[in-house]
């Protein structure tokens, strides 16, 4: 890892968040593990439905239960295990401790609440604040997040506000309490690309003045090679690859780091190869496939990989993925994927 | 794990998800999907037999204006002998030589029946009270306890020496509670009063018998003998009609206002709707601004007020005027829906791409826009239905729907409440099937709604 | 919103006088002189109803004459009783009808609210399915049937307990008001329950209310003020139309309870063709309605900010 210094604050080990449903248990998240360190950014990235939303859900508690339930693993916030039988003890982690803005700003805020009442209702039950003094500090906080005539804009309601202006309110409102860790799930999803990276520039800022770690999910390569200092790759539920941005981007150790890449369009202008998407979709979580997940759609496929699920090698400090090429035996070499050219720097 | 890994090369068979469903029309789809929702399976069932208990039943049942005199409310499986006995002869009652007496007045010593209470008379007689100037007679059907009511007064006895009464009122196989208070010479009653309770027993002369068909020819019959009268399954009502038969003849009016009324008004609102939202701009907001003020007039006093308008003369059963009252009252919210529905299919991709490919019109319409809008429109008529059944049960309840003779579900719930505390079976029978069938209606609409829902598809 | 006010009560004057003039309307086109088959009018009052309301003269005058008095707030005197001004009639009884609107509305909501949100909290276990299947009755059995049991069943308490617990009819005390107005609500109420605990379904899975979970809220704190206050919104909207069926369902329920509203009123001047009474009472409680229905609009306003502040 770049920064071995930096206090670790969250760890995970082997994570399992299963759901009954009508169609049967779905195993969406089958043992991940990573840690978050303070001021450092984590990013997860993976397909639509791989598991990465359930993942950070899970780990505030947001997971309805029934239906579902963390059948394994553990989960220490500063040392301490906040898995609590088959779900997270929500009253230590939310709001003070984590934070957590989501996909689509519009949706996420209250239509018949004040956005200062939004933010001021966090610090009252939290710190104790009086409504006044809340409404003061959600004010400030909504100044902090770059929104013009805060005090004004308190007053109003979602509906009076843009896209953008909504998700800075939403980070407001995350922030308040001053937590260590700030889950941002898909922050910019819902947004256009100029509000993108206003947004993205305002949660890097606000994570330098506070030291605040950052869990961010996305399925935005762009945005990973802006973001993070740590990326884990998810499929299926499980934890390809992980390793630092430059691991990740330079040193890609899965075929499906690679396909990831190959499949992101690029604006360098001796690129004049096609995207290559990744042919097929994923498995069915309902009956997970007994080898590598993602062992129908590899283009470097073995036979190996069909029953046996492969362990989590590793490829370099803090450097690991589950891949059967990376075995000792294996003849072949993830080198020989490396069709795609890695790209050219994270601060493009 | 070791010991066996190959590292050969294998394709993986790429195509994990293959589109192996047959493609299904769109109601198609939805009847599979009405078929696995048991609640609106079982309520489609309902109103299938609802349908044959409106359509074939009647050809069974008896005529339902039909008066079984020797059975007037009866509830459902009561006994239905009859004694034969004799003809009524008159009684000439009990004389005694008048006591005389000062003071107070006593009641009666006891009070005895005089020979059988039986449904043709009940005869009574009791001890002289002395110093009594008449008496008055009360029955009940419950016994009188302490300072409760001796009941319906029958008669007054105004003869001193007459000591007995003969009770020839509407008797009915029960039980009965006379009680006879002595009055004094100024007609006021006494504070004290005898009761004697008897069971009357139901009879019939043979005449009667071989009149309503009980029996051949009154030779067969002697007194004592014993006949069944007529069946009425479902017992019968406060003038002695079968209850079954009512019901059945009773549905044909309930249902086919609740069914017809829907029907109609819908397709007033399909004209109209479609209309307003086909022409669009001013055409439209007048069309609808009209549509809002018909729904702003108060529906039911609107209801009664075109009964009114349309003058039920004698003979006449009201169920046209409903009929039309509903329609015209009820179509403006079968337009908007439409109207709304045109609106937004309009301005669908579909559409739209569609006429790029150069459809006319009239394929627009006949392929998109009534299959787009065929679900809607049968989720609305299922819904109007049991609200149309409400609406006639509810005017014929206050006496402002259905004509009298004619039988509805509304109409016998109203004859029925009356007779509520003592014959409940008269107002439970025209209410239940009211009930089931606006239940069966609004559980089949609900599986309608989700079976149509194209967002349900999976 | 003071403009929206504003819009809604000349919206709400124009229905009005629709109303006034389809019952106008209605009423002349009855058959016949309405004054012609009545035997309860004495010539006096006869002669003077044809002079007030210019019966002689051409239909367009006294549709303009009716529409003045109306304006005026005069709705005239009764045909069938002497000497009664409709204006009496009504002032006497709607607030009766009006109070037992009022209490079974009010209880229709605070039911249906607290049922909805009950059940939906409770989801497919044993007070949703309990409390649902009482719906499904409570929307399928007609309201003439349930103020028939409510009274029957009083009956028999009544008897059961040897005194009088709630009296089975009639009207004054507010003891008297308790049992026709909860059985004039069930029926609201069942339909309350049901469209309350769909819309609390849907706002319980909805992103706001796990943005409040994510930011730590107690759970009450969360119900109070994120799902309670938005699920309300769907079944406010729906409380006018809901006014006007109860309003009119309590038709049947002063009956049943023998209370002396202006509903059964009605039906008494429909019966005895009580021209002006009929008239009167159609346009009075069209007003009344369209005014309610107003009222809840407004009222929808101060609780959606969306409505309130465009």
């Amino acid at each position: 890892m770049t920064d071995q210094i930096a206090p670790t604050l969250l760890e995970v080990q082997d994570l399992e968040v299963e759901f009954d449903t009508y169609g049967g248990t779905v195993h969406a998240v089958r043992g991940v593990s990573f840690d978050v360190h303070a001021g450092k950014t984590l990013a997860i990235v993976g397909e639509s439905g791989c598991g990465k939303s359930v993942t950070v859900q899970s780990i505030m508690g947001l997971i309805p239960s029934p239906p579902g339930r963390i059948v394994g693993g553990t989960a220490k916030l500063r040392g301490r295990e906040i898995v609590d039988g088959e779900t997270i003890d929500g009253d230590i982690v939310r709001g003070s401790e984590i934070g957590m803005i989501f996909q689509d700003p519009m949706t996420s805020l209250n239509p018949t609440m004040t956005i200062g009442d939004q933010i001021a209702e966090t610090l009252q039950v939290h710190r104790g604040f009086s409504h006044g003094q809340a409404l003061a500090r959600a004010a400030e906080l909504l100044e902090m997040t770059r929104i013009n005539e805060p005090r004004r804009r308190a007053r109003q309601y979602p509906f009076e506000f843009s896209g953008g202006m909504l998700q800075r309110s939403m980070i407001a409102m995350a922030i308040a309490c001053g937590p260590s860790i700030l889950i941002a799930d898909e922050p910019t999803t819902a947004l256009d690309v100029t509000i993108q990276s206003q947004i993205l520039d305002l949660l890097r800022d606000l994570q330098q003045q506070n030291n605040m770690a950052i869990i961010l999910i996305t399925h935005d390569l762009g945005v990973v090679a802006r973001m993070a200092d740590e990326v884990a790759v998810m499929y299926a539920g499980e934890f390809l690859e992980t390793g630092t941005a430059d691991d990740i981007f330079y040193s890609s150790a899965h075929p499906y780091t690679v396909g990831l890449k190959a499949a992101m369009p690029t604006n360098r202008d001796e690129s004049e190869q096609d995207l290559m998407p990744i042919e097929g979709s994923p498995p069915d979580l309902f009956a997970p496939p007994p080898g590598c997940a993602y062992f129908a759609r590899c283009p470097r496929a073995m036979g190996a990989c069909q029953n046996d699920p492969p362990p989590a090698f590793q490829v370099g400090s803090g450097h690991a993925t589950r891949c059967w090429l990376h075995h000792a035996d294996c003849p072949r070499r993830i080198e020989d994927l490396h069709y795609a050219a890695p790209l050219e720097g994270r601060d493009a | 794990m070791n010991t066996a890994l190959s590292f050969a090369p294998v394709v993986a068979d790429r195509d994990v998800e293959v589109i192996s469903r047959p493609s299904l029309s769109y109601w198609r789809d939805a009847w599979i999907r009405l078929k696995a929702n048991r609640r609106a399976l079982v309520s489609l069932h309902i109103i299938i037999m609802l349908g044959m208990f409106t359509v074939v039943g009647p050809f069974f049942a008896p005529d339902p204006s039909a008066q079984d005199l020797d059975q007037i409310s009866v509830p459902p499986g009561a006994d239905r002998t009859a004694t034969i006995v004799a003809p009524y002869a008159p009684w000439s009652g009990v004389t005694v030589a008048t006591p005389g007496g000062q003071g107070s007045l006593e009641a009666p010593v006891s009070v005895s029946l005089a020979g059988e209470a039986t449904t043709q008379a009940v005869r009574i007689f009791w001890d002289p009270v002395p110093g009594a100037k008449g008496y008055r007679i009360y029955r009940n059907i419950a016994h009188p306890a302490p300072d409760d009511a001796l009941g319906m007064p029958l008669a007054d006895v105004l003869v001193p020496s007459r000591v007995s009464f003969e009770d020839r009122l509407d008797i009915r196989p029960q039980e009965y509670f006379y009680s006879v208070v002595p009055l004094d010479r100024n007609g006021r009653e006494a504070p004290v009063y005898a009761t004697l309770g008897v069971s009357a027993t139901r009879v019939i002369t043979a005449a009667e018998a071989v009149e309503r068909g009980l029996a051949g020819s009154s030779a067969d019959l002697a007194i004592g003998d014993q006949v069944k009268l007529k069946m009425h399954v479902l017992g019968t009502d406060y003038l002695g009609r079968d209850m079954l038969s009512r019901l059945m003849h009773g549905a044909q009016v309930s249902l086919f206002i609740g069914i017809v009324a829907p029907f109609l008004f819908v397709i007033v609102g399909i004209l109209y709707g479609s209309a307003a939202g086909f022409a669009g701009g001013r055409v439209d907001q007048v069309l609808m601004r009209f549509a809002d003020f018909v729904v702003a007039l108060p529906f039911l006093l609107f209801m009664i007020l075109f009964r009114i308008l349309f003058k039920i003369e004698g003979g006449d059963s009201g169920i046209a005027p409903m009929l039309i009252a509903m329609v015209i009252l009820s179509w403006p919210a079968a337009a908007r829906l439409v109207r709304g529905q045109i609106l937004q299919i309009r301005e669908e991709g579909y559409i739209s791409a569609s006429r790029l490919l150069g459809a006319k019109t009239p394929y627009l319409v006949l392929r998109h826009m009534i299959p787009n809008t065929m679900g809607v429109i049968l989720v609305t008529i299922t819904f109007a239905v049991p609200s149309a059944i409400f609406t006639e049960a509810f005017l014929s309840f206050i006496g402002m729907g259905v004509a009298p003779p004619t039988p509805s579900w509304g109409s016998m719930c109203n004859e029925g409440i009356k007779t509520m505390l003592t014959h409940p079976h008269e107002l439970i029978f025209p209410a239940l099937l009211i009930s089931i069938t606006v239940l069966a209606f609004n559980l089949l609409g609900d599986g309608l709604r989700d079976a149509l829902d194209a967002r349900m598809r999976s | 919103m003071i403009l929206y006010t504003i819009k809604r009560l000349i919206q709400g004057v124009v229905t009005v006088w629709f109303i006034a003039t389809a019952t106008f309307m209605a009423m002349h086109s009855v058959p016949g002189d309405p004054l012609m088959d009545d035997k309860a009018v004495s010539e006096a009052v006869r002669k003077n109803l044809v002079d007030h309301y210019g019966l002689d003269k051409p239909i367009h005058e006294q549709y303009y004459i009716f529409i003045k008095e109306m304006v005026r707030g005069d709705f005239g005197i009764s045909f069938a009783q002497e000497n009664r001004r409709v204006n009496d009639i009504i002032r006497e009884h709607f607030p009766i009808s009006a109070t037992l609107g009022i209490l079974a509305i009010v209880f229709a909501g605070l039911g249906g609210i607290l049922f909805g949100a009950l059940t939906a909290r409770y989801r497919n276990r044993m007070p949703d399915i309990v409390i649902m299947f009482l719906v499904i009755l409570g929307i399928s059995v007609p309201s003439f049937v349930f103020a028939a049991l409510g009274q029957f069943a009083l009956v028999k308490l009544n008897a059961f307990f040897g005194t009088s617990i709630l009296p089975v009819a009639g009207w004054g005390t507010l003891s008297h008001m308790i049992a026709p107005s909860l059985v004039l609500g069930l029926g609201t109420m069942a339909f309350l329950t049901r469209l309350m605990r769909s819309s609390m379904l849907e706002i319980v899975s909805s992103d706001y209310v796990r943005t409040a979970r994510s930011k730590g809220l107690p759970t009450t704190r969360i119900f109070l003020r994120h799902e309670l206050r938005n699920a309300i919104l769907p079944v406010v909207t729906v409380l006018g139309p809901s006014i006007a069926a109860i309003t009119t369902g309590g038709f049947v329920v002063e009956l049943v309870f023998a209370i002396p509203g202006l509903g059964q009123y009605f039906v008494q001047a429909v019966q005895q063709l009580d021209y002006t009474v009929i008239m009167g009472t159609t346009v009075f409680y069209g007003a009344f309605l369209v005014f309610m229905v107003i009222v809840v609009d407004l009222l929808y306003g101060l609780i959606d900010p969306r409505v309130r502040l465009e």
